[in-house]
């Protein structure tokens, strides 16, 4: 057993956030499209989207456990959304994909040449992918999902449907006809949220992402959806505590900095408390999802629930903090809250998360065992 | 990162849930309980801890020249694990096993780790911790327990407070001022005292729980043999934060959560079985969303503390990072403790022998014990001062 990053693991992280970089510009408190779209070329160029892809078709052949720390640092710096979409998508092609749809998508994958997009939520819906509406029938996909983010840079949809069968994930040509979108009004100015309409949209046979076992890949599509959630909200809070202690050295008042005070002192103690916490879960719901441990569910909502508590109280510390600056359009900070809040409610929200930890704690116990549930 | 065991570490589980199957009474934790009365519970645990290390599981991570076990960080978090599964007793001379024996290792003399440590691991002598007086709680460093010494001897006049377990110790540690003139952090000794000793007096303090767990202990004009000193005269100070670093550290914590964690789950059999009107009290959707609270922040406990060890596997060093696992876990089981409560609804008041008490009234008194954990091992604020300044860089 250990709880610690290897070297490549490591490094891997502090190369992407050193990319994202020399990008300030994601930060920029109106963020541009077009920025997001060099970012996301830089990340290409580096190989970002190579890694999952299995070394067969052209990548690297890792695993999600391996990117937590490139995760959070997509996180950290306001990565394009596309990038962290197209490697939850590269993880269910690689576990549930055809071996169509695996040659003739990974290889582009790892060249960079995809973006995708997750369709899951729809209007006058919650979480639970057995309420989707939106029906596969006779080869044609109709109707209506929201809240689609980056859809528009997007190549290929993933999108959460019913067939005869139950919820299924399927791949969509984001061009195909009959797909229409509408570049929603959002909390998060870098999300790129659409809403998107499927109008009797034709399918051609190797659509369904999973058909030998289409239940497995909903259910591991909304894990590792929370998982990398998860993740993006930890690198959040990484960044906002640093920025919030940085603030607090150089910042004076009454003749002295402000982190002497233990008013803000004892708030940063709290803020790395909850950090931790939030690192933890994480942490190990990246390794539960990449071994398909018995506990990935439960660990998946633990680290959804507790990585956006952490990054919540995290965000609204770091304005509080940096006091009327803090509030201001031009220092930004609001990017951080507004992309922070946003992810909470992906995958997911806290509320869903933590009843599926009561339900599935409650299984564990009934059963008889009390133990941590550990992959044998 | 690899969360899978090797086949010794299975092994080593296997062992270890095998021997606590046969080791714990028949219908324990089910129809089988600690004694109600406190002496007799502390005799229990005693017991409960001198026949672990008669199967051999004291020390699991401790050399084996000192009676240990010689096994890793792992297997000591697969031993807490163990305990948890079982619903094991805790034991007494937890302040031996976490703090005198580990700060011994660090900085006690051959004589003094071959002396100590195997009565420690076999609870032969239990031990308890004489840190805080009347007039330094937080601010430790200004404690006046005065140590001279004479001859071959150390005399030893003042008085320690909130001193668990003086009642069943043999032995004390303690810091002690060795030298008034010098500046307060300066001038303390680490000294090992014997019980025993004449002059020694305790005095029992009452809880809010209603317990008498910690007490008042007075020295007057002890005699404390010169080589009962750990580390040099005049530098007890640094030794004093290796045992906090223990006290504070994730040895600790995984041993607490054990309890917390045998309390959660108890707590959600319980729930699952109490009738609340038509259904049961378990299908409340608002108190699921508390439960799944602390079973988040119980889970986290041990995340930390798994995370720290691997940390200290790998050649970094225990620092003020411990006071992060402490301030954690001291708030966590708060929160745990008020939940508990919260989801015993209306029979929440019933304590103690009441025939109509949940689980014996388990939750009540945790709940008033629960009061004590953001106060000793140095209090929150003491704490966020240390995060805030050590680990995060913060202006004094």
């Amino acid at each position: 057993m250990d709880f610690s990053f290897n070297a490549d693991q490591t490094a891997l992280g502090e190369t992407i956030a050193r990319l994202l970089a020399d990008h300030p510009a994601l930060l920029a408190p109106q963020p541009e499209p077009a920025q997001q779209s060099a970012a996301w070329d830089a990340l290409a160029e580096l190989g970002l989207f190579a890694l999952l892809v299995p070394e067969d078709f052209g990548g690297a052949g890792l695993s999600l456990v391996d990117v937590a720390l490139a995760v959070e640092a997509l996180g950290a710096g306001l990565a394009p959304p596309s990038a962290v979409a197209t490697l939850t998508a590269t993880d269910l092609l690689v576990r549930y994909g055809s071996p169509t749809q695996q040659s003739e998508l990974l290889p582009r994958i790892a060249g960079g040449e995809l973006k995708f997009a997750i369709a899951v939520l729809e209007p006058d819906q919650g979480y639970d992918p057995e309420d989707v509406a939106c029906s596969f029938a006779e080869g044609s996909l109709r109707g209506g999902k929201i809240l689609v983010e980056a859809a528009a840079a997007a190549d290929m949809l993933v999108v959460l449907a019913r067939d005869s069968t139950g919820p299924v994930l399927l791949l969509v040509d984001r061009e195909a006809p009959g797909v229409s979108l509408r570049g929603h009004d959002d909390l998060d100015l870098g999300s790129g949220f659409c809403a998107v309409t499927f109008d009797a949209v034709r399918l051609e046979g190797d659509a369904i992402l999973g058909t030998a076992a289409p239940a497995q890949a909903v259910s591991r599509l909304f894990d590792a959806g929370a998982t990398l959630s998860a993740g993006l909200l930890t690198g959040i809070a990484t960044r906002m505590l640093e920025t919030s202690v940085e603030y607090a050295k150089t910042r004076s008042q009454f003749g002295q900095p402000i982190g002497a005070f233990q008013a803000i002192k004892h708030r940063c103690a709290d803020m790395a408390i909850a950090l931790e916490a939030a690192r933890s879960t994480a942490y190990y719901a990246f390794w539960a999802i990449s071994e398909d441990a018995s506990d990935r569910t439960r660990s998946a909502s633990m680290a959804k629930s507790c990585c956006g508590e952490s990054a919540r109280m995290i965000c609204n510390e770091a304005i509080q903090i940096h006091g009327g600056m803090g509030f201001t359009w031009e220092l930004g900070l609001h990017r951080f809250l507004r992309r922070a809040r946003v992810l909470e409610y992906a995958f997911g929200d806290a509320a869903w998360h933590n009843e599926r930890v009561v339900a599935e704690t409650l299984a564990t116990l009934s059963e008889g065992g009390a133990e941590p549930a550990v992959a044998a | 990162m690899d969360f899978n065991y090797t086949p010794a570490e299975e092994q080593f589980r296997a062992e270890l849930r095998a021997w606590l199957a046969d080791a714990l009474p028949s219908g324990w934790g089910e129809t089988v309980f600690e004694p109600e009365q406190e002496d007799e519970r502390a005799m229990f645990r005693l017991a409960w801890e001198r026949k672990l290390h008669a199967g051999g599981w004291a020390g699991i991570n401790w050399p084996k020249d000192y009676g240990g076990r010689g096994a890793t960080l792992i297997e000591r978090a697969i031993f807490a694990e163990e305990l948890a599964r079982a619903r094991a007793p805790e034991g007494i001379n937890i302040i031996g096993h976490n703090l005198v024996g580990t700060t011994l290792l660090r900085h006690g003399t051959e004589a003094q780790k071959q002396r100590f440590l195997p009565k420690i691991l076999s609870s032969e002598e239990v031990w308890c911790q004489g840190f805080s007086e009347p007039n330094a709680g937080s601010d430790l460093a200004s404690v006046r327990t005065k140590a001279e010494l004479r001859g071959a001897k150390f005399i030893v006049n003042g008085q320690k407070i909130w001193t668990s377990f003086a009642q069943y110790s043999d032995w004390c540690f303690a810091l002690v001022r060795t030298d008034p003139d010098a500046s307060k952090h300066k001038g303390l000794s680490f000294l090992l005292i014997d019980m025993k000793s004449p002059g020694i007096s305790i005095r029992p303090l009452r809880q809010i729980s209603g317990e008498n767990e910690f007490n008042e202990t007075f020295f007057d004009d002890v005699e404390v043999p010169a080589e009962n000193i750990v580390g040099e005269i005049n530098g007890g100070w640094t030794i004093a934060m290796t045992t906090l670093a223990f006290e504070r550290g994730p040895e600790d914590a995984l041993a607490r959560q054990v309890r917390f964690k045998q309390e959660l789950d108890r707590l959600l059999v319980t729930l699952s079985m109490q009738k609340r009107g038509a259904g049961k009290a378990i299908d409340d959707p608002v108190l699921r969303q508390q439960l799944a609270k602390s079973i988040i922040e119980v889970e986290v406990m041990r995340l930390n503390a798994t995370r720290a060890f691997s940390k200290y596997m790998s050649g970094d060093d225990r620092g003020s990072d411990a006071s992060l696992i402490k301030l954690y876990w001291s708030h966590a089981a708060q929160r745990l403790y008020e939940t508990a409560l919260d989801a015993l609804g209306p029979i929440a008041p019933l304590a103690g022998n009441d025939p109509a008490a949940a689980a014996s009234g388990r939750f009540q008194l945790s709940w008033l014990q629960s009061k004590a954990f953001s106060i000793y091992s140095g209090s929150s604020e003491v704490q966020r001062n240390i995060i805030g300044e050590r680990v995060l860089g913060l202006p004094r």
